[in-house]
């Protein structure tokens, strides 16, 4: 019997696809430049179902590639051809909710903005929101310690987990909580990856709604008078839920697309949004609108209602899309940087963006440093794709050289393996691979991503003048 | 990320001792200023340790307001820390106990956090990165400054709680806040009732940093602009000592008694023999001759006594991990 046989026989026929058509969806997730079609994907019903898969995987020394709802940018859950992608989107259920205590317990599978929506009633809700959270799961979101915009306020996901239970490749639990004594497993988990244990069931901290928010929008003639401002109003005191800026090329496009009235002569739009009690938000949204006209800012909204602030935010949130209008392909990048070096990185991206011929707009999480380029590309033009990525190693690099990081919300997976040749040194290296060995003896859980081998990053650093794009990424090099 | 500050002779001496305890099978001890555990005179084999002190590696390395971010070494007093935070109206939202002269490497390798924690959240949420030297005396360095930051295992947070037993940790970067504007309030009631109205209250936009049960009165603090609470039959404002009192909570015991830390979900009702509930209800402190049978129960009289809840599957991690970072077992378990 073959492993393909093994769960259909565990899980039931219908719940493992192992066809062209049928794995096809799986082939990819949100870095679709990336696909492979796996040996089969497997889609249990229940928690059972998937210690059965992890088990028979075990027997059969198959990898097993954890995906929730497909929706990660770095690649993370691109099947391999001899693994099994174990889809948890059926472990769809929200299992308790306890408004006095203000938490959640759900499966991987349920969505992002389902558990906002389920304990809306109570004047909760739960503060992780990726912009894809109409469609992410939590289980990705732990995976993947997603962010959002309100991060710099209100945390990442590992800020608002209290307890997870996780299965081995023997489909043995564990659980790790807030409460446990010792070396903290809980935070390690989040932002594994799929490297450590597949995550079936987790306790939500839920937040109660502030009671009010209000948006000022300030334009500005320069981006670093831009970058100053957002200093300023960090060093006086006041932490917005959310602080967005966008560099002209962004903005421009948004407005094209919204129809928001942004003002499209700025060379720099910053959107701060602060939320809270009323008589807090008042006062802040004045602070704010006084510091952003001191530092520079010439023009000033301040929401006035809600459907105000709501229109003014379409603008931002539709902006990778708009940008996308101007190109067939766009590639987002997710390095985050110290807010005082964004001057200076915007205009090195510009200078390399001149040198690679490649147009290049500016989205930025000023509150947390996190900056997303999108480099515009056209994948049907040859070679175009290659030099998108190697632009975008370097802007990565640029980043970690200012003192950043290459990720801050979407993840290593297998897009940025080589720029985590840049980030860490090799024992750090090894500390990792002793960390996933300890989690996973059989090395079959999402093997290859996140974390680069020793040879690879030694080859890159080889290959590093010449040509540091590999065919095959996800393969291991010796 | 090794290149977070530049080589230090007080680093090499503290890696090259840990790579002679290698060489001569010796355990290290490490200690800062024994605030919380005092140095051990043998290890559980019954050989002397030698002990490993921090303290003379202190001070603020960097610290940008702006970027609400501090970096500092591990032999760094909390309350030279605090002090440099206040003079720029930013404090650590953990609200570490001090146990006297306690120093923010012994608070992250306990990972003990203040009145606070269910509102803005425990130490390890605001760990950015560390710099430590492992078992075999290699410089490493996790995490970063920024507060998005997913590249590599979170080891700078895993770490809050290891007690010394995994790695010396020689510098952290922690998020900061603003220095908070608080206000406490208290209203004298049964404690259950406290209990219930805490976690009530939790619930709204009130911007609640403390939830607490001391000695027959509800005590909640509240940050920033917020409606009038006085209005409220019996409640009225009290000065902010209360959380002083609590953290760290040093209570006189009656002979024979014990003081238990018990964590539990906010909502649990009251147990019997509590003398404080903190935290906003997931605290709670007990005082009686026996263990409370909760899961999460310390004996506080070392202030931190090793639990032994872990499940098999959870032991046998932790001891990998400490082969991980430790594989000759230089350190001290505690």
């Amino acid at each position: 019997m073959d492993v393909i046989q093994a769960l259909k026989e565990a899980i039931s026929a219908k719940n493992v696809l192992d066809s062209v058509e049928s794995c096809r969806p799986y082939e990819c997730d949100g870095l679709s430049a990336y696909r492979e079609k796996p040996l089969a994907v497997a889609l249990p019903d229940d928690v059972e179902q998937v210690k059965a898969v992890l088990r028979i995987c075990k027997q059969y020394k198959v990898p097993v590639i954890t995906r929730g709802s497909g929706t990660g940018l770095a690649g993370g859950t691109l099947p391999l051809k001899d693994g099994i992608v174990l889809g948890l989107s059926k472990l769809s259920d929200i299992i308790k909710i306890d408004p006095l205590q203000r938490i959640a317990v759900v499966q991987p599978g349920v969505r992002n903005i389902s558990v906002s929506q389920a304990v809306e009633k109570y004047g909760l809700y739960y503060a992780p929101d990726p912009s894809s959270q109409i469609a992410c799961s939590i289980g990705g979101n732990v995976a993947e310690n997603s962010g959002g915009v309100h991060c710099l306020k209100y945390g990442l996901t590992v800020h608002n987990v209290l307890s997870i239970k996780v299965l081995d490749m023997d489909g043995e639990e564990s659980v790790f909580d807030e409460k446990d004594d010792g070396i903290d497993l809980l935070a390690l988990l989040n932002g594994s990856e799929g490297l450590l244990g597949v995550i079936v069931e987790i306790k939500l901290k839920l937040l109660p709604k502030p009671e009010s928010a209000q948006l000022v929008m300030a334009a500005f003639h320069s981006v670093s008078d831009c970058a100053d401002a957002v200093t300023s109003v960090l060093e006086q005191g006041i932490i917005p839920a959310g602080l967005e800026m966008m560099d002209k090329f962004s903005l421009m496009a948004a407005e094209e697309f919204a129809k928001v009235g942004y003002p499209t002569d700025a060379e720099a739009l910053l959107l701060c949004e602060v939320d809270g009690s009323h008589a807090q938000v008042q006062t802040d949204a004045k602070r704010v609108a006084d510091i952003l006209t001191q530092k520079g800012a010439y023009k000033i909204t301040v929401s006035q209602s809600e459907k105000e602030r709501i229109a003014l935010w379409q603008g931002r949130k539709n902006a990778f899309p708009a940008v996308g209008r101007f190109s067939p392909d766009y590639y987002c990048m997710d390095g985050t940087i110290p807010r005082n070096k964004l001057a200076f990185v915007l205009e090195e991206i510009d200078r390399m963006s001149g040198i690679y011929g490649l147009k290049v707009a500016n989205v930025f999480h000023a509150g947390d440093g996190n900056l997303h380029p999108l480099i515009l590309y056209d994948a049907n033009k040859p070679g175009e794709l290659e030099l998108t990525e190697k632009f975008g190693t370097e802007i990565l690099n640029l980043c970690v050289d200012v003192g950043g990081t290459i990720t801050g919300e979407h993840g290593v997976g297998v897009e940025k393996l080589n720029s985590m040749c840049h980030q860490y040194n090799t024992p750090e290296l090894e500390i990792f691979h002793g960390i996933k060995a300890v989690f996973d003896k059989t090395g079959l859980l999402n093997p290859g991503k996140a974390v680069p081998t020793l040879h690879r990053c030694a080859e890159v650093g080889q290959m590093h003048v010449h040509n540091n794009q590999l065919p095959h990424p996800h393969l291991e090099r010796f | 990320m090794s290149t977070f500050s530049t080589p230090n002779q007080v680093i090499e001496q503290f890696a090259e001792q840990i790579k002679q305890a290698n060489i001569d099978k010796q355990t290290i001890q490490i200690t800062g200023n024994q605030s919380k555990v005092p140095l051990g005179i043998e290890d559980f084999n019954g050989l002397p340790v030698q002990e490993l002190n921090i303290s003379n590696y202190s001070g603020i390395i960097e610290y940008e307001p702006a970027e609400l971010v501090v970096t500092v070494k591990a032999g760094t007093p909390l309350t030279e820390l605090q002090a440099a935070l206040a003079e720029r109206n930013q404090m650590l939202a953990f609200e570490p106990p001090d146990y006297g002269n306690s120093t923010i490497g012994g608070t992250y390798a306990v990972g003990l956090t203040g009145p606070s924690k269910p509102f803005r959240g425990i130490l390890r949420d605001f760990v950015l990165g560390t710099k430590l030297i492992d078992g075999q005396g290699r410089q490493l360095g996790f995490g970063g400054k920024m507060i998005k930051n997913v590249a590599g295992y979170d080891v700078s947070r895993m770490l809050v709680g290891s007690k010394g037993s995994m790695a010396l940790i020689t510098e952290m970067s922690l998020k900061v806040i603003p220095l908070a504007v608080e206000v406490t309030y208290c209203i004298e009631m049964p404690e259950n009732e406290a209990i219930l109205l805490m976690n009530k209250m939790a619930g709204t936009a009130l911007p609640m940093t403390g939830g607490a049960y001391y000695q027959g009165r509800f005590y909640y603090r509240v940050a920033g602009e917020h409606p009038l609470q006085t209005n409220q039959v019996g409640v009225r404002e009290c000065d902010n000592s209360v959380w002083v009192t609590l953290n760290p909570f040093r209570p006189e015991l009656e002979s024979g008694e014990k003081l238990w830390r018990v964590d539990v979900e906010s909502t649990n009702p009251a147990i019997e023999n509590t003398i404080a509930v903190g935290m906003g209800g997931t605290r709670r402190w007990v005082a009686s001759p026996n263990k409370p049978n909760h899961p999460y129960v310390t004996l506080w009289q070392t202030r931190f006594a090793p639990r032994h809840n872990d499940t098999p599957c959870v032991q046998k991690i932790k001891l990998g991990l400490r082969d991980v970072f430790d594989p000759n077992h230089i350190f001290k378990q505690l």
